[in-house]
């Protein structure tokens, strides 16, 4: 609460106030709906007619509505002043009405009080009579009539919405651009005009609700998060939390999208190549760590799809975000041959308790206690795999291998493929003792063809092209085994869903994966602590994620790994 | 009724405008605004000259910008938006 020391507000009649006037002053702020404002009105009044010209009383009003109603109701005489736009509530910060501050003729602000304490309201009235140079006079008040006590009621300036309106429009926080409708246009087909959707409508970004959402962080509204491409174009906190708006999301999820931006705007992620590529990749997000629940996303029935505000919000807004900020347009520099739903949003968590091995993020180098997100480049799938038949962990591995192996085409060599276990096929390994790695070696080993199948033919015309064959050492070379995936740890394991059914997914990655590579943050309170690109160390959050790994060949590898070391 | 949004882009490309709803008929004050290319004086001479034949009732208000190069000073914005109810601009010689 802050006595004001300048202000103009528009009386009854119209007339501008200046604040302060030449002599003392007694200010009051007031509602009408408050019981304890009406109490006190007619000792305000008493005190404006006692103290006749020797003092000022001045009653602001925080609807103007109610001005007319506690003008009649009381019979006052005294200016009420029109504090419709709150503007002195604002600056005062007061939090309670009636407030009072009563200034001396030095404009010195004494003495002030909100609700109604007896004691000091008679306190107050005899300095407002001592002020207008009636020392010892009592005022016509009947003090005995009157409780010893009343709480003042909540001032109209901190009710919810008229809060965040305000501190949205006076706080000078938000710095973007204003977007002005006309009344003609209808809200939802203004933005998609403007290209600002995705096709499906989305949250109108007004100034309160970006306030709001920008409560999800304490960082400074206008720190730069990352350049985004194709773009380039820096993206501030500010400009994610529209884009969070628009998506759905909650203030709780701002730090997650935050982070995720920053994911996606490193080298290692490479969202320029993941936006831009015919092959239709989008940024699929995975969740880990204590982060999952404390947000409310989802990891059991319908993990994958729709129906949970978190899942689906942090996916579409960091999408949106690189539609707006970076640029990134279908038919511009989204050059996507045909794309895919999961390029709206894909978001999800992982299914820990259902899992028998430690979660991506612990496997990437987290602890578990951590809140990470993890981003990969997905462009295929979801598919479903479903086997419910298998026993053990020989045939469960056995039936993904055997549908991973066409993945893209049969004859053609993968890298990254996430596996989505349900908690029943995972629990097939888990009960046969199977670790992560036993999973990944046997669908190398299933996946693994030898090489003249691997080759184009009339037959079909995707694969190797037979000049590989030399390469290989000749006709010799042609039964040898070459395996579907580069390495083992480009069979990515995670686990989520409900334990409904022997169903799980997989999800092919884009252009053999070594143009955008797993990369994870640990989330803290403003968007990114850490990011570590997968196999690799931790970071700078703008430092590339990749060094230059040329052209990959994975029909060229027997061992070795095609993680990225940074 | 949503009336201002915050812009999510990153502002490089002016936002597109709905134009206003066109009139029923004239009246009130039009701001003729010359953009001081050449000849556009000529131009407004002769439309002021028609509107004054064909719409008696109409007032007209002559405005000119300083230079082609640069947007009208805010004044004039001011002045055509504060005593005119429509403007037609005279936009090349």
């Amino acid at each position: 609460m802050h006595p004001p020391t300048k202000f103009s507000l528009l009386d009854a009649d119209g007339q501008e106030m200046q604040f302060p006037p030449r002599g003392p002053i007694l200010l009051a702020l007031v509602k009408e709906d408050c019981d304890t404002c009406n109490l006190t009105l007619p000792l305000l009044e008493a005190v404006h007619r006692d103290t006749d010209d020797g003092l000022d009383v001045w009653v602001a009003v925080q609807k103007t509505d109610d001005i007319p109603v506690l003008k009649e109701r009381h019979d006052l005489t005294m200016p009420l002043l029109d504090d419709d736009a709150l503007d002195l509530s604002y600056e005062t910060d007061i939090d309670t009405v009636p407030t009072l501050f009563l200034y001396d003729e030095e404009q010195n602000c004494t003495l002030q009080t909100f609700g109604f304490d007896k004691h000091e309201w008679r306190e107050i009235a005899g300095e407002s009579m001592t002020l207008a140079g009636r020392p010892g006079v009592e005022t016509s008040i009947d003090w005995e009539s009157l409780p010893e006590q009343r709480p003042g009621c909540g001032a109209r300036n901190y009710e919810p919405g008229v809060y965040e309106r305000l501190q949205a429009i006076k706080s000078g926080d938000l710095l973007s651009r204003l977007v002005d409708l006309a009344s003609s246009d209808d809200i939802h087909d203004f933005m998609y005009d403007q290209g600002y959707t995705d096709g499906f409508p989305v949250v109108p970004p007004t100034r309160e609700r970006v306030w709001k959402m920008l409560q999800g962080t304490t960082r400074d509204p206008q720190d730069e998060v990352a350049i985004v491409p194709p773009n380039l174009a820096p993206i501030t906190v500010e400009k994610v939390a529209i884009n969070a708006v628009m998506a759905g999301a909650k203030p709780e999820y701002l730090p997650s999208i935050i982070a995720l931006v920053e994911v996606a705007c490193t080298e290692s992620f490479n969202i320029h190549g993941v936006l831009a590529t015919t092959m239709g990749a989008t940024p699929v997000g995975i969740f880990n760590g204590p982060i999952r629940d404390r947000i409310g996303m989802n990891y059991l029935h319908g993990a994958l799809g729709s129906g949970n505000r978190a899942n689906a919000a942090i996916g579409r807004a960091l999408r949106l975000c690189a539609r707006n900020v970076g640029g990134s347009v279908p038919g511009g520099t989204d050059r996507a041959t045909q794309g895919g739903p999961h390029r709206l949003t894909m978001n999800f968590a992982e299914n820990e308790d259902a899992s028998p091995w430690d979660s991506l993020a612990v496997e990437y180098g987290f602890e578990p206690t951590d809140d990470v997100a993890t981003l990969m480049a997905m462009s295929g799938g979801p598919a479903t795999i479903a086997d419910e038949r298998s026993r053990d962990g020989r045939g469960m591995a056995g039936t993904l291998a055997a549908s991973m192996s066409a993945m893209q085409d049969p004859k053609s060599p993968m890298v990254d493929t996430l596996v989505v276990l349900s908690p029943d096929h995972a629990g097939i390994f888990g009960r046969s003792g199977w670790s992560k790695d036993d999973v990944r070696e046997c669908i190398m080993e299933e996946t693994a063809i030898p090489l003249k199948h691997r080759l184009r033919s009339d037959d079909a015309g995707a694969g190797l092209p037979p000049s590989v064959v030399e390469r290989f050492g000749g006709e010799a070379a042609l039964d040898r085994p070459v395996p579907k995936f580069a390495d083992k740890s480009n069979i990515i394991l995670v686990v989520a869903g409900s334990s409904a059914a022997k169903f799980s997914t997989i999800l092919g990655g884009w252009a053999t994966g070594v143009y955008s590579t797993p990369t994870s943050a640990n989330i803290g309170p403003n968007g990114a602590l850490s990011i570590r690109s997968r196999g690799g160390s931790k970071m700078d959050k703008r430092q590339s994620g990749g060094r230059d790994l040329g052209a990959f060949e994975p029909s060229f590898r027997e061992t070795g790994t095609s993680d990225v070391e940074e | 009724m949503v009336t201002q949004i915050l812009d999510p882009t990153d502002e490089r490309v002016p936002i597109k405008r709905q134009l206003t709803p066109r009139p029923e008929a004239l009246h009130g004050t039009i701001a003729l605004l010359d953009i001081s290319k050449p000849r556009g004086d000529v131009f407004l001479d002769r439309l002021e000259q028609l509107l004054h034949e064909r719409a008696p009732g109409v007032e007209t208000r002559r405005f000119m910008k300083p230079t082609v190069a640069k947007p009208a000073p805010q004044p004039i914005k001011d002045a055509i938006l504060e005593e005119c109810d429509f403007v037609i601009e005279a936009l090349a010689d």
